[in-house]
């Protein structure tokens, strides 16, 4: 057997081997409800901000809580031990990383998405035109 | 309908020149192919056609962006009035058509060029340049033929847009002056305002485009069966792509350490590992191009890899550009609509080239003779076969948001009922990348004393005692020093230590500076260099801003400091204050001060000035500062910080509002803390002739508080007619304000509200701050591998 051929039969072990490790860093898409069964597992949940429930930063701490809605439509608390985003009330949808408990869903990890201005123009216009 | 204050000339000649810039591309690719000496002349004088019109079609969008004409959707999007002129060309660029039109700028300056160069190859090449052109053009074509449309302008009018047609405001002929909102666009980002986004995208997109030349000519062998006579050209090429691709990454991470807060140049984000993977791959290319110069037989792997960097450039395109990676990149464009063109594009050339590929592989020459394990060229090859590995596998792990289109829950196939996602990307990425970078350096520290076909194993290590004795010492007083004794990281750094003396010590030792190899040598040293750098100062990044939260060891909710104004905090090695904050432009400046104890003294050792960058229209933003010393960056940021105004704060002057319902000779109970209670009630109501002129009432209220001290209180309500007034009473020294708010009617009873007042916050910030220990050999690494490159690409041309 040729010498390079043992080299790519080598590397396509490694590449088959790494697939199956790979399997074990990758997590779903859940809601607030499949993250509590996750049983601390991590996990990755979207919704957004439910303006209706509390907000609350402690500098202090550095601690920040907040109630979200997930796409299901589950609220859950959310704690998140880092400085509060800034523009947070703006953000029109939220991508939580974290793991599901009892009392709250600890986020690691937050990233927003901010609606565009751009998409207000419209709006705006046509109402100053019917006003 | 005519409409007002509208640059159409604009509009129209820059379609125009798109429209011809496409059909001149078009032209080109079918002339060159066709092949023959009119039919070829025919082909470059298009080519030159489509160029030259490409350019002014982007100079007239420059113009447009530097006039502010608003009325033009692209413009009103990416600039404003108060835009520093400096930051005209990020603007250029932000968008998808913008970077289209960089893309497209630089590949056909390459193309202008191998008009040129490319001598007898010219048909070919140019011609597969041509397509690739006349697909890009197409992309800001914005032709609509019924409900399909093909490409996004940039020329297309606000009003123009689908979303707009037929909205009343279309029908105002004035619309421009009549609606402030066309006074002034959206803006620029504010993270991309830095001048890292001036340069960076600019040699990113030619490191991109310069892919194409090495494809181009592998295509071109392919066709005419001619594997031999470009391979010299496709290698100066196959390097410059490596060096200009490679600075352009690099460039990419300084903007990511310098102005975004993430903390770091690399995240592994999917924009960033999908520019990652084309270099990879080109520098395997590149290197493979190199064995079949001086040894041959590599033919078929050399061809595949070119084929491939320029498929993964397009595959790269593709994701970032489609909207696919959605939620699970930061930095992707946003999506315009165009991905089942861009998903043409990519089947086209995938398709095309594999299928030529496939066809011709019979004919490929073939190794005679097997390569010795003892010779350069297997290790090269290994080599080569390791940098692709590790580009599949980061390819495999961007591509999850794909795999989740395709066999997720919403797929073609449903394979699995949830998307998945990474859980941890940054952790993933490095546990596996790690062993693959080992192997890298490794070669490329052995490579030097490796001959091509055969090396005495004797000479091998006999070349390098040196060079291993070095190495180790260097490694383990690196380790002792900064005490990193992880395993994995301690045999990176040994490779990485290796690479670096090995090549230096070849250079010295056994090359004596020539210049031949120098450029190679220099490169390889940056290389090592960004290995080590790079493993340096983020295994051993510490933050120095920590707080006493404790929650669990790999939980960090203790990053974050908290100081008050004027306040002075231990922060690390340092004691730091925030002196206060300043605006300047856009921008609010926080000025930190950082002393160091000297003899129980503090003396002030430097100043960072972290800000936050306001802007109103695409949210507030924070801009990192870092302090640079030898061995390692202090790099902090605001990570929170109280951007009310003045008037905001004092609206909130007064809290927990309360309503008392009084009555006369009963206490209640205020805030846990007073007791109220209403003494009487005075009324004036003076009427002429039967008909009540005003009422007056004040509560005579009593308070008493805990120390049994009593405060005597008389808040007033007066009523005329509809109006009604209160004249409100304050106990100062206990901050307290009552309001005769009504009369409830039903209980007949007088409505009081206490409020307290909101006791003045000191002022506060939250910063983080950390530690990256020796990152400038990150810089100098990347320095090394640019100047290297040019000394190598420069000596091949010299000698060819």
């Amino acid at each position: 057997m040729k010498n390079s051929q043992i080299a790519i039969i080598v590397a396509i072990a490694i590449l088959i081997g790494y697939s199956l490790v790979r399997l074990g860093n990758s997590s779903t898409y859940s809601s607030f409800e499949d993250a509590l069964a996750l049983n601390g597992e991590k996990t990755t949940v979207i919704g957004f901000l439910d303006l209706e429930g509390t907000m609350d930063f402690n500098p202090e701490t550095v601690q920040f809580s907040f109630t979200a809605k997930d796409k299901k439509g589950n609220i859950s608390k959310v704690i998140y031990n880092q400085p509060k985003p800034q523009d947070f009330e703006r953000s029109e949808e939220i991508t939580m990383t974290g793991y599901g408990t009892d009392s709250a869903f600890i986020a690691t990890e937050i990233l927003m998405k901010c609606p565009s201005k751009y998409n207000e123009q419209n709006e705006v216009d046509s109402d100053k035109i019917y006003k | 309908m005519e409409y007002v204050g509208e640059h159409l000339w604009a509009a129209n000649l820059g379609r125009g020149l798109t429209a011809l810039s496409f059909t001149m591309a078009l032209l080109s690719t079918f002339s060159y192919y066709a092949n023959g000496q009119d039919w070829k002349k025919l082909g470059r004088f298009a080519f030159r056609v489509h160029a030259i019109s490409l350019f002014g079609l982007i100079g007239t969008l420059f113009f447009i962006m530097a006039n502010h004409y608003f009325e033009f959707d692209y413009v009103w999007k990416h600039t404003s009035l108060d835009l520093p002129a400096r930051y005209l060309f990020s603007a250029f660029w932000e968008g998808q058509e913008g970077s289209f039109l960089l893309w497209m700028f630089w590949n056909a300056i390459l193309g202008f060029i191998l008009t040129y160069s490319a001598k007898s190859f010219e048909g070919p090449v140019v011609g597969v340049f041509a397509a690739v052109q006349a697909f890009l053009v197409s992309m800001v074509l914005g032709v609509y033929i019924g409900d399909l449309h093909i490409g996004y302008s940039p020329f297309i009018l606000v009003r123009e847009l689908q979303d707009n047609v037929g909205l009343p405001w279309t029908q105002f002929t004035d619309y421009l002056t009549r609606f402030p909102n066309f006074m002034d666009g959206e803006g620029l980002n504010p993270l991309l305002q830095n001048y890292w986004m001036t340069i960076h995208p600019p040699t990113l997109f030619l490191g991109f485009a310069s892919t194409l030349v090495p494809f181009s000519y592998a295509i071109a062998g392919l066709l005419r069966r001619d594997y031999k006579s470009w391979i010299n050209s496709a290698l100066i090429w196959s390097f410059f792509s490596v060096g200009i691709l490679g600075v352009g990454i690099l460039m990419g991470g300084a903007w990511a350490y310098e102005a975004l807060s993430f903390g770091g140049f690399w995240a592994w984000d999917p924009v960033e590992n999908t520019s990652l993977v084309p270099w990879l791959t080109m520098a395997a290319g590149a290197h493979l191009l190199l064995v079949q110069k001086n040894k041959g037989g590599v033919i078929p792997s050399a061809l595949f890899m070119l084929v491939l960097t320029f498929l993964l450039v397009l595959y790269s395109t593709f994701l970032t550009r489609s909207g696919v990676l959605g939620d699970s990149s930061v930095h992707a464009f946003v999506d315009l609509g165009l991905s089942g063109q861009l998903l043409i594009y990519l089947l086209f050339f995938s398709i095309g080239s594999l299928v030529l590929l496939l066809a011709r592989y019979k004919g490929l020459p073939k190794k005679d003779k097997e390569d010795r394990m003892d010779s350069r060229e297997f290790w090269m090859f290994i080599g080569a076969l390791t940098l692709l590995i590790s580009g599949l596998q980061i390819t495999l792990s961007t591509s999850y948001p794909v795999f989740n289109k395709l066999f997720g829950p919403d797929g073609l196939i449903t394979l699995y009922d949830k998307d998945k996602v990474l859980s941890d990307p940054i952790d993933h990425y490095n546990a596996i990348q790690i062993p693959f970078a080992v192997v890298i350096v490794l070669l490329i520290g052995a490579g030097q004393f490796l001959s091509y076909r055969k090396t005495s194993t004797a000479l091998f290590f006999k070349r390098q005692i040196l060079t291993l004795a070095a190495t180790t010492l260097c490694a383990l007083l690196s380790s002792w020093s900064l005490k990193m004794w992880n395993p994995m990281y301690f045999l990176l750094l040994w490779a990485s230590y290796y690479a670096i003396i090995g090549n230096l010590e070849f250079l010295i030792r056994w090359a004596k500076g020539n210049w031949n190899v120098a450029g190679s040598t220099v490169a390889h040293v940056g290389f090592g260099l960004i290995i080590a750098g790079s493993l340096v100062s983020n295994a051993n990044k510490d933050v120095i801003s920590k707080n006493k939260t404790f929650i669990h060891e790999e939980f960090p909710a203790n990053e974050n400091l908290l100081i008050h104004e004027g306040d002075t905090v231990q922060m690390g090695d340092y004691w730091v204050s925030w002196t206060g904050q300043e605006e300047e432009g856009y921008y609010l400046n926080y000025n930190l001060e950082f002393f160091k104890e000297n003899q129980g003294r503090l003396e002030t050792s430097f100043n960072l000035k972290p800000r936050i960058q306001l802007n109103e229209k695409m949210g507030n933003v924070a801009e990192p500062s870092t302090k640079h010393f030898l061995s390692k960056d202090i790099y902090t940021h605001v990570t929170y910080a109280d951007l009310r105004t003045e008037l905001e704060k004092s609206n909130e002057e007064w809290k927990n509002q309360f309503d008392l319902e009084l009555v006369q000779g009963e206490s209640h109970f205020l805030y846990g803390k007073y007791k109220v209670q209403l003494d009487t009630l005075v009324v004036e109501a003076p009427s002429t002739d039967g008909e009540l002129d005003y009422v007056v009432l004040g509560a005579g209220i009593s308070l008493r508080t805990m120390q049994d001290s009593v405060y005597k209180i008389m808040p007033v309500y007066a009523v005329q007619g509809d109006k009604a007034n209160h004249v409100d009473t304050e106990i100062e020294e206990l901050g307290l304000k009552f309001r005769f708010e009504r009369i409830n009617y039903e209980t007949n009873k007088p409505v009081i509200s206490a409020a307290e007042r909101t006791e003045e916050e000191e002022p506060f910030i939250l910063i983080k701050a950390e530690v990256f220990p020796w990152i400038n050999l990150l810089w100098l690494g990347s320095l090394m591998i640019a100047i290297g490159t040019f000394i190598a690409i420069v000596t091949r041309i010299r000698r060819s």
